[in-house]
């Protein structure tokens, strides 16, 4: 710039008259500052527009419409011979239960007094698919209710739940095959009547994923379990091997061509897209060392790859922020350099190094990409895995994939499921980080 | 404090430090060009000279702390009683328990006032029990005439003490390793004024049990605390010599122009 114009002030003016060059640079300042504040807004701006737009989408999928029914668990349809064998009772499919189901929902509605033109197998469209399989499993559990009248909570369908939840409407119904506006003037009535309430549901946080036709049944619980397997690996292996690589690095390598390489390979490293380290999984892990597809193992691996170089970088930054000073002191009175380091340096550098690491993790935590190439995206997890092996190896999806899927379904019930995972996934991270900065605060000293 | 002063101190005869032809090189740089010294036990050797003249490079040649900055590359003979400390059998950090240091700033650890003290006695497993240790660290502290004042507060962090008691905590964890030569880096440039004379008192007492090697800026504390005087100029050992000689009667020109400020 070329600030030194003509108008140099006249020496000697007064003090309490500002001279136009103080002025043109006061006004700098005030538009510079004018500038940061318009950016600050637009970044507030669509940092409320996403959480709005989150929140509106996603808080729905924390509540699910249940129907209770009181259903008749006839012995001569569930157990004819009467001897409660359990083996005999497993024989009875889904399909000998929605006679019971139908019966009910008749009596139901024939209790309430409600005049609909309804017969009992269309009445049965307000449930879930899955209504029936929830009372064989009951019933499997405990023979001795065959017989009895058992009260159930069941899922309503996820077009009911989404007229509970303004998503559907009688003219939205119109070229839906799934329901009619009768069965709405149904679920009004029922509802008033208590038998239909859409309450909070555990299921969607616990819960595994369903088929493409129950999105009122898929819970993120499953892909949650595979994404802490996965993040148990990839802290398992990535803290201790960044860390010691960066102790290595910053306290003992000798600076030559060859760690000045390093250095830089691991800055580019940190910058590689991550689909790069999906497929380098998919060719090494899967199917080079024949590694399970779809296991949590493989994608904690490439996570741990792909949250090396994070670690690295934020543990390199740390121990250097330990002031030379500490290092000389504990030579000068004879301490070896690994004990300079362990004894001072890491526990100086201990906050940085875990809030790296807590903040990679949560980086991993997100990602979705390296996970489409070995097979946790698409993969269905309605299975919980049984114990901790099974908990590595067994195919399984990852919060981020599962949500990935949602999306991509055909039912807009699933829509609402997605922006409700990503309300998990953010309520993770947001977790994460709030430990991160606890733990800079509790460790932090000052010297 | 005895009431020697340097003008009528007399010098003990035996050598400690025997330097000849060391040459220090930084890279390219070429920080110190041929020094040959003879330090004496038991007395406190100043090394004055202006910035960059390499008298605190020489002095981290003594406990080879040079070894720690890369590029650094030291050349010629240090002997301490007779070992050459360049020698490749010889552990740094052997020698450094025998050779304690104290920076130009204090730098305690960010731990309790006894563990600063402590640290070094533990890695070195000078104590075989709480009780020696406990021992050892009064002992530092009481030489390193601090102890009155932290005596109720030793778990209290180090880094809490004011400039001149954290330098003299230096000292004291320095001394705790029974280290037979100190190397003071221009202790006092830190400092206040009190905290300086505290601190040059206790070197005054050092001088006892330690071979006192001090580096400094203040050709009036190398007047005060120091029985010999080594001046550097541009990595030469320009003059080395009794401190009242150098401070009255140098024989170099480039001493006295720095002696009496003309250069510097």
């Amino acid at each position: 710039m070329t600030d030194i114009s003509n108008d140099t002030p006249a020496r000697g003016g007064s003090l309490l008259v500002t001279d136009a060059r103080t002025k043109r640079r006061n006004r700098a300042e005030t538009r510079f500052k004018a500038y940061g504040i318009a950016a600050l807004a637009v970044g507030m701006a669509f940092l409320v527009a996403l959480l709005w737009a989150i929140l509106s989408n996603g808080l729905t999928a924390f509540s699910q419409t249940y129907v209770q029914l009181d259903v008749p668990l006839l012995e001569e349809k569930l157990d004819k011979d009467g001897d409660r064998d359990p083996d005999k009772i497993a024989k009875v499919s889904t399909f000998g239960y929605k006679p019971l189901i139908e019966a009910a929902l008749t009596d139901l509605v024939a209790r309430e007094g409600i005049e609909t033109e309804l017969d009992g197998k269309a009445l049965t469209k307000i449930l879930s698919d899955s209504a029936a399989a929830k009372i064989r499993d009951r019933v499997l559990a405990d023979p001795s209710l065959i017989g009895q009248t058992v009260s159930f909570d069941l899922l309503a369908s996820s077009r009911v739940d989404g007229y509970l939840k303004g998503r559907v409407s009688r003219e939205s119904l119109a070229r839906d095959k799934n329901l009619d506006a009768a069965h709405l003037d149904l679920v009004d009535t029922l509802r008033e009547a208590g038998a239909v309430e859409k309450r909070f549901n555990l299921a969607f946080i616990t819960g595994a994923d369903a088929s493409d036709s129950r999105p009122e049944q898929a819970g993120i619980g499953v892909a949650m379990l595979g994404s802490f397997f996965m993040m148990l690996v990839v802290l398992i292996l990535s803290l201790p091997i960044g860390v010691a690589a960066s102790i290595y690095l910053e306290e003992f390598a000798p600076q030559n061509r060859l760690t000045d390489l390093i250095e830089v390979n691991i800055s580019n490293l940190a910058a590689v897209p991550s689909i790069v380290f999906g497929i380098l999984g998919l060719a090494v892990f899967i199917q080079f060392m024949h590694l399970p597809q779809s296991a949590p193992l493989v994608g904690g691996l490439v996570l741990t790859l792909m949250t090396l170089p994070t670690i690295i970088i934020s543990t390199r930054a740390a121990l250097k922020s330990v002031p030379p000073s500490i290092r000389d002191a504990a030579l000068g009175v004879g301490a070896s350099r690994m004990q300079a380091v362990t004894h001072h340096v890491l526990p100086l550098a201990m906050p940085g190094i875990l809030t790296g690491t807590i903040l990679g993790l949560a980086q991993a935590l997100g990602e979705t990409a390296p996970l489409l190439l070995i097979g946790m995206v698409g993969y269905i997890a309605t299975n919980y895995p049984d114990g901790v092996a099974e908990g590595f190896l067994a195919p399984n999806s990852a919060m981020p994939a599962q949500i990935y899927e949602w999306a991509k379904r055909a039912d807009p019930a699933f829509y609402e499921r997605a922006w409700g995972g990503i309300i998990v996934l953010l309520a993770f991270l947001l977790a994460m980080n709030l430990i991160a900065v606890l733990l800079r605060r509790r460790f932090e000293r000052r010297w | 404090m005895n009431d020697m002063r340097p003008m009528d101190n007399a010098v003990t005869d035996k050598t400690k430090i025997t330097a000849r032809d060391v040459h220090v090189h930084y890279g390219t740089t070429h920080a110190i060009k041929g020094v040959d010294v003879d330090i004496a036990d038991r007395t406190v050797t100043a090394f004055i000279g202006p910035s960059g003249c390499g008298k605190s490079t020489f002095l981290r040649c003594l406990n080879r702390m040079n070894d720690t900055i890369p590029g650094a590359l030291v050349t010629g003979e240090i002997r301490i009683d007779e070992a050459d400390i360049y020698d490749p059998r010889v552990d740094p950090v052997q020698l450094r328990a025998k050779v304690g240091m104290v920076f130009q700033k204090p730098n305690p650890f960010p731990k309790s006032i006894y563990d600063n003290v402590a640290y070094g006695p533990k890695i070195h497993g000078l104590a075989r029990n709480k009780a020696e240790l406990d021992e050892i660290v009064e002992k530092a502290l009481r030489r390193g005439a601090i102890w009155d004042e932290v005596k109720d507060r030793l778990h209290a962090p180090g880094t809490g003490l004011s400039g001149g008691q954290q330098q003299r905590l230096c000292i004291a964890r320095a001394v705790a390793t029974e280290p037979e030569i100190l190397l003071m880096d221009e202790p006092c440039s830190a400092l206040d004024p009190i905290a300086t004379a505290q601190v040059e008192e206790l070197i005054d007492e050092l001088r006892q049990n330690f071979t006192v090697v001090i580096v400094t800026h203040s050709m009036q504390q190398a007047a005060r605390v120091s029985q010999r005087t080594a001046f550097f100029h541009l990595g030469h050992l320009v003059e080395y010599g009794e401190t009242g000689k150098i401070f009255t009667n140098p024989e170099d020109s480039r001493t006295e122009s720095y002696i009496s400020g003309r250069i510097g």
